[in-house]
């Protein structure tokens, strides 16, 4: 296969975007992880919840499907309150078992909902800049990924400024790092837990909405196979680090592609957890964890 | 105490009188069904639902017609029968088509089968069909591993759809013998230069069948046709850019996708949009469907489409008003197009119901010897000679296909199908749009 700079180009584009979505997910559950100690195998139904949230405002106002992202991280950060508040508090410090089979319950109790809801047949949005494109070099890259690219990046920023510059941010650090030490110096840390599970669930709203406007096809099922990477993201990363799963996420986007282009497109999921198990082996807590986490 | 033996006496003979009559009533309940039992397998949820909804809704849509003529008339019993249809969703998973079929079979007890869409998921039904030795009129899976499987009875599957291996074939001598000369006519090519194809194939019995049909027909052809790129991808991906992205680096002139609706509109609108590859893309039958139409949007211009049945156009034949009728009461019925998967169903249970009606009786070998010496006039879809019949060897049927070119319709926002070959029924010529680049020099 010729190796052309222009090729090479375009692949390293689509990992970036696929990326963006890994990326999304991913630190909304690492943000999860860190605070509350909990996996919650339901985070890939928050994004397909945010996926149908984006489709139907877009169907039914017919505005900007970018300006919706808003709106469907703050309905996915109500929701993920209620299911901290409802499901998770109540079992949280019993076992893990318990936390497990609840988020293994969540699955199939939203997906059913969102069948319920809005039926089981895939569907596809259009995005109003469907047939745009940028020359960028050799390459022409579609403005819906330009513009996914951007948005995830200003997320990120976004919520490194929240986490490092504001209060709320330094308390939900203090939760994270040192439960007991947090309580001592007076945070609520059980709102900490509420918050986060929130700016977690909204993060994977972000997601859905970037999935439907790139013109993925979405269904009440696209959850699982998403949130399989991003846990395997954030164990390569680190459990509980956000740069990790940043960086586990970008990996990730461009492995899988790369793996498509050269070896074939059945190797695109099983590269992901190849890499993941070698990096394991070397360094058993992840890129950027911390031995004991 | 004789008083108590006589009515001891009496109440075993009364309760040995109702055993017998039970079991007479059964017997007569066995001898004297109520109804044709028909287990339409269809996939309602998964990657194949939109093309399962149709299959389903066109199946009830015979029974309803059939039914209102009073059902099925079965010697046996000298009276028409009602039919009762009894869906079951193979959620387009080839363990719950196993369970489907199982359920069909075993506690339904279903008098025949019809439907199957997925390949992967009706191959792993052959197994329980042949323990269950219930007759199966397979009406979308095209593997031909569905009646040729080796290891396993197939004896019982009878195949209502035109195999990979036939469109594959069809496809591949369209392209040799359409799309080769007229880039050649273009760009000035020497005749003796090979059309550069290739291929994007899902990675399973249906995209493999397909590969296998083209390669096939290219040797035994001794066709001028070159694979410069084959790549495949997993059941259900809606991310194809890199494998895209990889066939432009192979600059092929046309590209052969096997995929499913909900991915090929996702290959055409990524392969243009996104990658920038302007070139010619060929779709199998089974994307035949309102929905695909709907997804490739604008993108999808120019592009072909093998079939045998379109929501949008019909070939001029002898079934041309039954094909008219035929979309005419779906839309009143459902208020959409059909598709062709569900025109095969629907033809299916026509099937199904004449070989019961030959067989003159519901059981199952009887019934499966009338479906290997089924000849009925064709129904709907066009078939070679106008007579449906099953091949004495793998239980196969001959259909005739026709190839369309899909072109942008202002008033319906959509693109719509053209009939461009063969010359005997082609509504239009076959063009090669203006923004069209092959993919090398000679």
């Amino acid at each position: 296969m010729a190796l052309d700079f222009g090729i090479l180009l375009q692949v390293l584009f689509w990992g970036l975007y696929a990326g963006c979505i890994y990326i999304l997910l991913a630190t909304g559950l690492s943000l999860i992880f860190g605070v509350m100690k909990i996996v919650n195998f339901a985070h890939g139904e928050l994004l397909m919840l945010g996926a149908y949230i984006t489709a139907t405002v877009f169907v039914l106002t017919g505005i900007n499907p970018y300006s919706i992202i808003i709106l469907t991280m703050l309905v996915l950060g109500i929701i993920g309150i209620a299911i901290e508040r409802l499901g998770f508090r109540p079992i949280l410090g019993t076992s893990k078992l318990n936390e497990i089979f609840l988020s293994l319950g969540l699955i199939y109790v939203i997906q059913n909902a969102a069948a319920l809801i809005w039926g089981d047949e895939r569907q596809v949005l259009t995005s109003p800049y469907q047939t745009v494109t940028i020359p960028m070099g050799p390459i022409q890259l579609p403005v819906d990924y330009i513009i996914i690219i951007i948005v995830t990046a200003l997320i990120l920023v976004g919520l490194t400024l929240l986490l490092k510059k504001t209060s709320l941010g330094k308390a939900i650090r203090a939760t994270s790092q040192n439960r007991k030490g947090a309580m001592i110096v007076g945070i609520n840390v059980e709102r900490m837990d509420m918050i986060t599970f929130g700016i977690g669930a909204g993060l994977a709203g972000a997601a859905g909405t970037l999935w439907v406007v790139s013109g993925q096809v979405f269904n009440p099922y696209i959850g699982s196979l998403p949130a399989i990477k991003a846990f395997a993201i954030i164990i390569l990363g680190g459990l509980g680090s956000i740069p990790g799963a940043i960086i586990g996420g970008l990996i990730y986007g461009i492995a899988e592609n790369g793996a498509a282009y050269f070896l074939g497109g059945v190797w695109k999921d099983a590269i992901s957890f190849l890499i993941l198990i070698v990096v394991l082996i070397f360094r058993p807590t992840g890129l950027f964890g911390e031995s004991g986490e | 105490m004789k008083h108590t033996r006589t009515v001891s006496i009496l109440l075993a003979a009364l309760l040995l009188s109702a055993l017998l009559l039970a079991g007479c009533t059964q017997q007569q309940q066995q001898a004297q069904p109520q109804d044709v039992k028909i287990g339409a397998v269809v996939s309602l949820t998964g990657v194949g639902s939109n093309v399962g909804k149709h299959m389903k809704q066109s199946a009830e849509m015979a029974v309803s017609e059939i039914n209102a003529k009073g059902g099925v008339f079965v010697r046996a019993y000298n009276k028409k029968l009602p039919i009762t249809l009894i869906v079951a969703d193979d959620e387009t998973k080839p363990d719950s088509g196993v369970k489907a079929v199982t359920k069909l079979t075993s506690e339904d007890n279903v008098d025949i089968l019809v439907g199957g869409w997925s390949s992967a998921v009706t191959v792993a039904t052959l197994g329980v069909v042949a323990e269950k030795k219930v007759p199966y009129v397979v009406t979308g899976a095209s593997t031909p591993d569905v009646t040729r499987k080796a290891g396993v009875d197939t004896s019982y599957m009878f195949h209502y759809c035109p195999t990979t291996a036939m469109y594959g074939e069809y496809t591949i001598l369209f392209t040799d013998h359409v799309i080769r000369p007229a880039i050649n006519a273009k760009f000035n090519f020497t005749e003796d230069r090979p059309l550069r194809l290739a291929i994007l194939y899902q990675d399973s019995a249906y995209g493999k069948g397909v590969l296998n049909g083209v390669v096939n027909t290219i040797n035994a052809e001794n066709l001028k046709i070159e694979i410069v790129s084959n790549q495949s991808f997993k059941t259900g991906d809606a991310d194809f850019r890199t494998a895209l992205t990889a066939i432009k680096a192979a600059k092929p002139d046309v590209i052969y996708a096997a995929a499913f609706p909900a991915e090929q509109s996702q290959i055409v609108v990524q392969a243009r949009r996104d990658v920038n590859l302007n070139t010619i893309i060929l779709a199998v039958e089974t994307n035949d469907n309102p929905d695909y139409y709907k997804g490739i949007a604008r993108f999808g211009e120019y592009s072909i489409l093998e079939s045998r049945f379109s929501p949008f156009t019909a070939a001029p034949s002898s079934v041309a008003a039954a094909d008219a009728r035929f979309k005419a009461d779906y839309m009143a019925k459902y208020g959409s197009f059909p598709d062709m998967m569900g025109v095969s169903t629907y033809e299916g249970v026509y099937v199904a119901a004449q070989a019961i009606e030959n067989a003159g009786t519901l059981d199952k070998a009887a019934v499966r010897d009338a479906l290997a010496q089924l000849r009925m006039p064709q129904i709907v879809e066009a078939i070679k000679g106008g007579f449906i019949t099953f091949s004495p060897d793998y239980r196969e049927v001959q259909f005739e296909l026709f190839m369309t070119q899909l072109i942008w319709d202002e008033q319906a926002g959509e693109c719509r199908p053209k009939i461009v070959w063969p010359d005997t029924v082609k509504e239009k010529d076959f063009v090669l749009p203006v923004w069209y680049e092959p993919g090398s020099a000679p």
